[in-house]
């Protein structure tokens, strides 16, 4: 068993991780640029360097808090829900999130506008699961999962749908949400990106020592003193937020929530204190790995992120799952 | 005196279907109570209200007088103490860090890591036993060394009132009657107030200073053991006759016969 303490040192080793999964994000791509000369960055090469990366600050930074929002919002609906395979996906916030938009998208409204709609689509779609899944005046878990589902499958028909009927130009604008891509990313679209994440990721981190009490279950933490329907409603509309903003900025990117969770509890056990923000550092390196990888695998061609993810995840997803029965 | 805790009409449901209805009932401070009815009479309900896993529909329960519902959760917890009936732990958890949860509601923000806290934990799970599987994954441990990780959980809660679900259901005779002892002699350290949800009606009857007969929600009868389960209310209690007597060793025993058609 691992130990209680949260672990320092594996924190500081994520930390690391990240950073030079940022570097490598910096200097992979259509052009590569080397870590020596970007370093250094004196003399043509260095400033050539600096250059094109600074190209790539934008895209790099959209990877690393998107990944962050997502395996965050994963490793929460994991701890709440007590089942390894939850995560925003699976409860339909991200489906709203991009059926919102896509909407928005059909209706003509501007792109602009495109981020509002997502976080209304990602809003009403944790509301009619959280309406769905009331029982008595209690939030039931099972329910919750179903609930899910429902809401998965519903708004999956209304992107087919408004796929199927939008001009050749919005079908783009629209896979776009569907397939997940970090490829427009600019430094404004970063900025209003990271309130979002910090407003859905304080809750959580602060709901930590909470949420290991619903490990044993939310009586058990009812009886310890949890008001454990109000850290529900908390947690999930956090977890909503930071789904809504991922989609909204960088579209349906797969996978993060569901495995970033599985491989950090696989290292330090299933302390939240612990679990939650390495997840939430882990979740960023992976994405800005992934998405280095995404423009390098065929450069200059580019491979879509949810692919990469998809393509990443699926084997060692399969691989816990032998490890950990 | 006001009893500890006092059940006045109280009212409780599971979405429409009621669970109880109307329950009288007083518990004084220090007794050992073995709640006692059929499936679907409210015992486990009743535990669940005090534990405030489910809220009251009608009437009141009082902590010293005082409505249960208006005390700070918190507060509550650190003087109720709940043992669950079944458990299932879905990812792997260190028995000291299961037993570490008995020290969160002392603490803010639930926190269960100071040394002090790890010492009492320690020190709860020595005493039931559990010592050595302080390191171990409690979601591998047998059904009888898991229920003494969560008596020890409550143990290291120090909470003066213990709510315990069928605690020896599932268990092997020997793991059962261990776990009696061990009950009977947390009890007699701490002097807790311990409300017993119960099956075995002789075992029951042994261990507890008073029995409360629930049927349908409401109190049937509540008393000495000897006083309470005649054959009269076993009856209407469980819809069985029995036979009620004294065996040589001076102990009640209840023995169930075959079901009544009144």
């Amino acid at each position: 068993m691992r130990p209680a303490k949260p672990p320092v040192r594996i924190f500081l080793i994520g930390v690391v991780l990240l950073v030079l999964a940022l570097l490598l994000g910096l200097s992979v791509g259509g052009v590569s640029v080397s870590p020596a000369d970007l370093w250094r960055g004196t003399g043509e090469a260095g400033e050539t360097a600096r250059l094109i990366a600074s190209l790539r600050i934008p895209r790099v930074l959209l990877a690393a808090v998107v990944g962050g929002a997502l395996a965050l919002a994963g490793a929460a609906m994991q701890a709440l829900l007590r089942n390894p395979l939850a995560d925003p996906f699976l409860l339909g916030t991200s489906g709203g999130a991009a059926a919102g938009a896509a909407l928005a998208a059909l209706a003509g409204a501007s792109p602009l506008l495109s981020p509002g709609a997502a976080f209304a689509g990602a809003a009403a779609s944790s509301l009619a699961v959280v309406l769905l899944s009331r029982r008595g005046g209690r939030v039931d878990l099972n329910r919750l999962l179903l609930a899910g589902l429902i809401a998965n499958a519903f708004f999956s028909a209304v992107l087919l749908g408004v796929f199927s009927v939008a001009s050749t130009e919005a079908a783009r604008t629209m896979l776009f949400w569907m397939m997940g891509s970090l490829a427009d990313a600019t430094p404004a679209k970063v900025g209003a990106l990271v309130p979002y994440a910090v407003l859905g990721a304080l809750p959580i981190l602060a709901s930590a020592g909470r949420l290991n009490l619903f490990a044993v279950g939310e009586e058990s933490a009812a009886a310890l003193g949890v008001d454990t329907e109000r850290s529900k409603r908390l947690v999930f509309l956090a977890a909503s937020l930071l789904t809504g903003a991922a989609v909204a900025f960088a579209g349906v990117i797969g996978f993060v929530g569901l495995l970033v969770p599985h491989a950090v509890r696989a290292v330090v056990g299933n302390d939240q204190r612990a679990l939650l923000p390495l997840s939430a550092v882990s979740g960023a390196a992976l994405l800005v790995a992934a998405d280095a990888l995404s423009r390098a695998a065929f450069a200059p061609a580019e491979l879509p992120i949810g692919a990469v993810t998809a393509a990443l995840g699926a084997p060692l997803f399969g691989w816990l799952l032998l490890r950990n029965p | 005196m006001t009893p500890l805790i006092e059940a006045r009409a109280l009212a409780a449901r599971y979405g429409r279907t009621p669970a109880l209805a109307g329950l009288d009932a007083v518990f004084a401070a220090g007794e050992v109570v073995a709640i006692l009815g059929e499936n679907g009479s409210g015992k486990s309900t009743l535990l669940k209200l005090l534990a405030r896993i489910l809220p009251p529909a009608g009437g009141e329960l009082l902590l010293e007088g005082r409505p249960l519902g208006g005390l700070p959760r918190r507060e509550t917890a650190r003087r109720i103490a709940y043992l669950p009936q079944t458990v299932d732990l879905v990812f792997p958890i260190r028995s000291l860090d299961l037993v570490l949860q008995g020290r969160a509601p002392h603490n803010s923000g639930f926190a269960a890591e100071g040394p002090d806290d790890r010492r009492r934990a320690l020190d709860a799970m020595r005493a039931c036993d559990v010592a050595d599987l302080a390191e171990r994954d409690a979601s591998a441990l047998s059904g009888g060394e898991r229920r003494r990780v969560f008596l020890a959980r409550a143990l290291a809660q120090e909470a003066e009132v213990w709510l315990l679900d069928e605690p020896t259901s599932g268990l092997d005779p020997r793991h059962r009657l261990e776990f009696l002892a061990l009950l009977r002699r947390a009890h007699a350290e701490r002097r807790t107030t311990v409300l017993l949800v119960t099956h075995e009606i002789d075992a029951a009857a042994n261990l507890a200073d008073r029995v409360l007969l629930l049927c349908e929600g409401r109190a049937l009868a509540a008393g000495p053991p000897r006083e309470t389960l005649t054959a009269e209310n076993v009856r209407r209690a469980f819809g069985v006759e029995a036979d009620v007597s004294t065996d040589p060793a001076g102990r009640l025993r209840v023995e169930p016969r075959s079901p009544s058609h009144a």
